[in-house]
């Protein structure tokens, strides 16, 4: 990937949408006399907004830009027109209701939207001015500068200690130095070295299901991604799990900058620097985590993050 | 329904279970020494067998009248006629069939006087003949030798006693010469009885018998690999003339049609007299030296042919001393029916048995429970250990297990790759739609053909196309330069079809255009007209004269083989490992292929790493049913591989070890023949059932193998799963 596609990339002080938002100007004004909701009222009509994107991005530099992009499962369009930036270094939350795209834009950015057959898209993402959607872009380079948890922990059926160096091992890496090196450093970046040192050579699937999942993180972040990509993490931990690794999700994103999928508001509220609300395939509203729960632009948001509606 | 769902199960597995009951049953009690009968019967008569079964029968109705008012007097006990009137009858095994009618015999039970355990009675089981049941008499030393005459016009002493190494023992002669030589002696034929009596003679037998069974072992060793050795040595010098020939044919053919073109292009005046003159030299020149190539073959072969010609000589000679030697120690027991004893040979009914032709010796009646169980345990050595003999009804089955356990290994070979990866190719590569439907119909219905028409398909396919071009090359070579031409076609669609598919990769995340659609068309049809173009191009090459022609008309892989048996086999299994391994690598969940791309696979090491050892246990319980299945086909194999009696095994000991060309014996192959072709079908009867407990044993010992490699495999893979 060549540095050379930035003509089109966004500039580097501000987040491109973030810039043209902040006058914090409607199309549609948001408190109409239906009684509140004219953004969605706009969304369900099919009508043109413009996503209430807070002044505070603008301070950000991001490392990921989602430009004007739009994703069609076939004929069906997923997503509308997003435009975003992922600030470096910091955390940043995804919510809205199930469907409404969240999952899909997160997928979108290391292209894991390839494997469904049908998948068409238009706009482009950037990752550090590099374009993810260019038709020369190595797709499995492009994966490698990110990581992925999923929702339910899936390690592979093979030790644990394979399965954090996987990324090094199709890397073609060999040395048993580097290899240890690494899987101590991932495991201890993912809080779990205590607990699996030990048992390296274990079946990953020997551990419980909170263990799995960080050991998941630890072989997400074993390659030393540049952006940790998050999908509804904890959705299938208990409690005490999700506690641990929200936690753990904090002490990452003092190296990665994470994007984090999630249904649970307190989860964002707790964890996440910023946070995006979407709904229906659209950008709604994006600011600082504090801002879109104490203080949204839109009542849309503040219904949404209550819990009213949704 | 739980009534009617689990009455089912209980009429299907009390099947299964019968029938694995019956023939465990019948192939377990087989081979135990059961007891010799002496039968007396009412009209004077007399047998000493094995009783083998009783059946009621209907008679003839005097005899049955007969037979119901002697049981009515109580003259005859109830139990040998049944409720119904019919009688009943014992098959006895008495052998000895050089001298008796039939080496089985039915016996009514009524006309049974009496029946006793002779403890003198013995049965003899023989390399040849069967099995000879008698009592032992004496234990001989026969010899020719020059006695001295006992007078002038005296013949030699015809009886007396002389001096053995087992003491002071009587002898008999028979006079040979009459006329004594210079110094007084006749040739006559002395038989020493170093034995004599039921117990003397027994007791000896087993003090000569080892040593006597080794002397035939060692003939039959000498037989078989230094006679075969010098066969194999003619067969390869005639080989090498024959390829000397051949290649002079070839060369001369082409030299021929050159000159032909220089006489032709002389004709029309374009070449000189000289020059044709060259050709017409180089011509005779390279016929000269091709004839005195074939010369020097010839001469090779014939001094080939004298140095083995004489080492034959001196194996015969070998065989011949051991022989004279082996000759002198006999046994004689009498059957107690005709009163002759068993013979040397059906011809030579007044030679006594020798001891060597004796394979085992079984004293039915005075035999202890341990004695019984070691005759038991050795006769089951020999039958998994020994070639068959007699028409297989006797001996072993050793070439048929090794020929059984050899093409499932090859089968299991060829099938688990192709499938593995045609499925591969299928559920991972190939887009999802009405082709792969249709294929993966065809393939599913491919299980349903009868396995006859694969057995048809492999003759006609594999021994008679692919086998016979291995064998003799094309049968109709293009010339040369017409191949080339097709050659460089080939090339062309072969880049068109490489083209054809990059261009036709639409880029992810774009629209398909019709372009891709059309290319992708274009694609599959170049490519399946490259395959048709390299297969045409193989089979007419004209570089190409086959391996084996020297050997031909008789056939090397052109005819019956352990190969093709294995390769149809292959084709017939392959619909069950495809199957399997499709939904193998179907189950390998989503989620584990995603974490692997998103940790920066590619497809194939996604497919290598994670979907591939994941979908393994699935794969190996494909390839089990496929061994299954292919271990106990019979019907394709009569066609395309099994025969009656191979004289050798498809794997030697030394190079090139295996002989894929070779036809075997196999399993199923020789249950059919023991059952429904053997000329003494009473005889092959209890081979019947050790046989098919044989195979029975074999095919789930390899199954448990398998399962117990996958077994392991499932523990790595999938442990401790939520």
């Amino acid at each position: 990937m060549t540095s050379s596609a930035s003509a089109t990339g966004p500039t580097r002080s501000t987040i491109g949408a973030a810039a043209r938002g902040s006058d914090r100007a409607h199309t549609v004004d948001s408190m109409n006399e239906s009684g509140g909701f004219t953004v969605i009222e706009a969304i369900r009509n099919g009508q043109p907004f413009k996503p209430a994107v807070h002044e505070s991005l603008a301070q950000e530099s991001p490392i990921v830009s989602v430009r004007d992009f739009s994703l069609y499962y076939s004929d069906v369009k997923a997503l509308f027109n997003i435009d975003m930036g992922v600030p470096r270094g910091k955390v940043t939350a995804l919510i809205g209701p199930s469907g409404c795209g969240k999952s899909t834009l997160l997928r979108s950015i290391n292209r894991l939207n390839d494997l469904i057959a049908g998948v068409r898209v238009e706009g482009d993402i950037f990752i550090d001015e590099n374009p993810v959607y260019a038709p020369n872009v190595d797709v499995i380079e492009l994966r490698k500068r990110m990581g992925m948890v999923f929702q339910k922990s899936n390690p592979f059926p093979m030790s644990i200690f394979e399965n954090v160096v996987y990324a090094l091992r199709i890397d073609g890496e060999r040395r048993r130095g580097v290899l240890e090196e690494a899987c101590e450093k991932a495991l201890r970046g993912a809080a779990i070295w205590d607990e699996v040192k030990d048992r390296l050579s274990e079946s990953g699937l020997s551990l419980s299901g909170g263990q799995q999942q960080r050991l998941c993180i630890a072989r997400a972040i074993a390659a030393d991604p540049e952006v940790l990509l998050m999908d509804e993490p904890c959705s299938a931990l208990d409690p005490i799990a999700t506690l641990r690794i929200e936690e753990l999700i904090g002490e990452i994103s003092q190296k990665y900058t994470v994007l984090i999928v999630t249904h649970n508001m307190q989860q964002a509220a707790r964890v996440s620097d910023y946070t995006a609300f979407m709904y229906l395939g659209r950008l709604v509203e994006y600011g600082r985590t504090s801002d879109i729960f104490q203080t949204p632009t839109l009542p849309e948001t503040e219904q949404y993050v209550t819990g009213r509606f949704g | 329904m739980v009534w009617l769902t689990g009455l089912s199960l209980v009429v299907a597995m009390s099947m299964i279970i019968g029938l694995l009951a019956i023939v465990f049953l019948n192939g377990v009690v087989t081979f135990w020494p059961r007891q010799l009968d002496l039968v007396e019967m009412t009209g004077g008569d007399s047998l000493l067998g094995v009783a083998v079964r009783e059946e009621a029968y209907s008679a003839s109705p005097g005899k049955r009248i007969e037979i119901e008012s002697r049981v009515a007097s109580g003259e005859l006990p109830a139990d040998v006629m049944t409720e119904d009137g019919r009688l009943v009858r014992r098959l006895y095994m008495v052998g000895n069939k050089e001298v008796l009618p039939q080496p089985f015999r039915w016996v009514d039970i009524a006309d049974i006087a009496s029946i006793e355990h002779p403890v003198d009675a013995t049965l003899y089981e023989r390399m040849a003949w069967g099995a000879w049941i008698g009592k032992p008499e004496a234990v001989l030393l026969v010899q020719q030798k020059r006695v001295p005459v006992q007078g002038e016009g005296e013949g030699p002493a015809l009886e007396g006693t002389t001096q053995t190494r087992w003491g002071e023992r009587r002898f008999e002669r028979d006079q040979l010469e009459f006329a004594p030589d210079e110094d007084g002696t006749v040739l006559v034929r002395e038989r020493v009885f170093a034995a004599e009596g039921t117990g003397e003679a027994r007791r000896l037998f087993n003090e000569l018998h080892p040593e006597a069974a080794k002397r035939r072992a060692v003939i039959e060793h000498i037989k078989k690999h230094d006679i075969g050795r010098v066969n194999l040595g003619l067969e390869q010098a005639r080989l090498r003339q024959r390829e000397a020939e051949l290649r002079r044919d070839d060369i001369i053919v082409r030299e021929r049609a050159r000159l032909d073109r220089a006489l032709e292009a002389h004709e029309r005046g374009r070449l000189s007299e000289a020059r044709l003159a060259a050709a017409r030299e180089r011509f005779d020149r390279r016929r000269a030296e091709l004839d005195a190539a074939v010369e020097a073959a010839q001469a090779e072969r014939e001094r080939t042919d004298a140095l083995l010609d004489a080492e034959y000589k001196e194996i015969l000679v070998e065989i011949a001393t051991i022989e004279e030697y082996d000759d002198q120690y006999r046994v004689l027991i009498r059957d107690v029916t005709t009163g002759n004893f068993a013979p040397l040979a059906q011809t030579r009914p007044d030679e006594p048995l020798r001891i060597s032709q004796v394979v085992r010796a079984i004293t039915g009646n005075d035999l202890t429970f341990g004695q019984r169980v070691g005759v038991y345990f050795s006769r089951w050595w020999e039958f998994v250990s020994e070639d068959p003999r007699e028409a297989n009804t006797e001996g072993g089955v050793f070439p048929v297990i090794f020929g059984t356990v050899m093409m499932t290994i090859l089968l299991s070979i060829a099938v688990v790759p192709l499938g593995v990866i045609a499925a591969l190719y299928l559920r991972e590569y190939a887009k999802q739609g009405a082709v792969t439907s249709v294929v993966r119909i065809a393939v599913n219905n491919l299980a349903g053909v009868p396995s006859i028409v694969y057995g048809v398909f492999g003759l006609g396919f594999f021994c008679y196309t692919v086998g016979r071009y291995i064998d003799a090359g094309p049968t109709n070579p293009w010339s040369p330069g017409m191949w080339f031409i097709g050659l460089g076609g080939t090339v062309v669609v072969v880049v068109g079809a490489i083209l054809s598919q990059m261009f036709s990769k639409p880029v992810p995340g774009k629209a398909l255009k019709l372009r891709h659609k059309l290319l992708g068309w274009s694609t599959f049809a170049l490519w399946f007209g490259s395959v048709a173009l390299v297969v045409t191009l193989v089979a007419t090459t004209p570089f190409f004269k086959g391996f084996f022609r020297a050997g031909l008309p008789t056939a090397t892989f052109g005819t019956k083989g352990i190969l093709w048996s294995s390769l149809t086999l292959a084709l017939l299994t392959l619909p069950v490992v495809i199957v399997a391994t499709e939904e193998a690598i179907s189950a390998v969940p989503r989620s584990l292929r995603e974490a692997s791309f998103g940790c920066g696979a590619s497809k194939w090491q996604t497919i290598r790493r994670i979907v591939l050892p994941r979908a393994a246990p699935g794969i190996m319980t494909g390839m089990i049913l496929a061994m299954a299945r292919g271990a106990g086909e019979v019907a394709p194999l009569m066609l395309v591989g099994a025969v009656k009696l191979a004289p050798e095994l498809p794997f030697e000991p030394h190079f090139p070890f295996f002989h894929l060309e070779r036809s075997f014996m196999h399993l199923g192959f020789h249950i059919y023949d023991l059952g429904f072709q053997s000329p003494d079908s009473e005889a092959a009867r209890p081979f019947v059932w050790t046989t098919t407990l044989l195979l029975i044993l074999i095919v789930a010992l390899l199954n448990l193998t398998a399962i117990a490699f996958r077994a392991r495999l499932r523990r790595r893979f999938v442990s401790g799963a939520f």
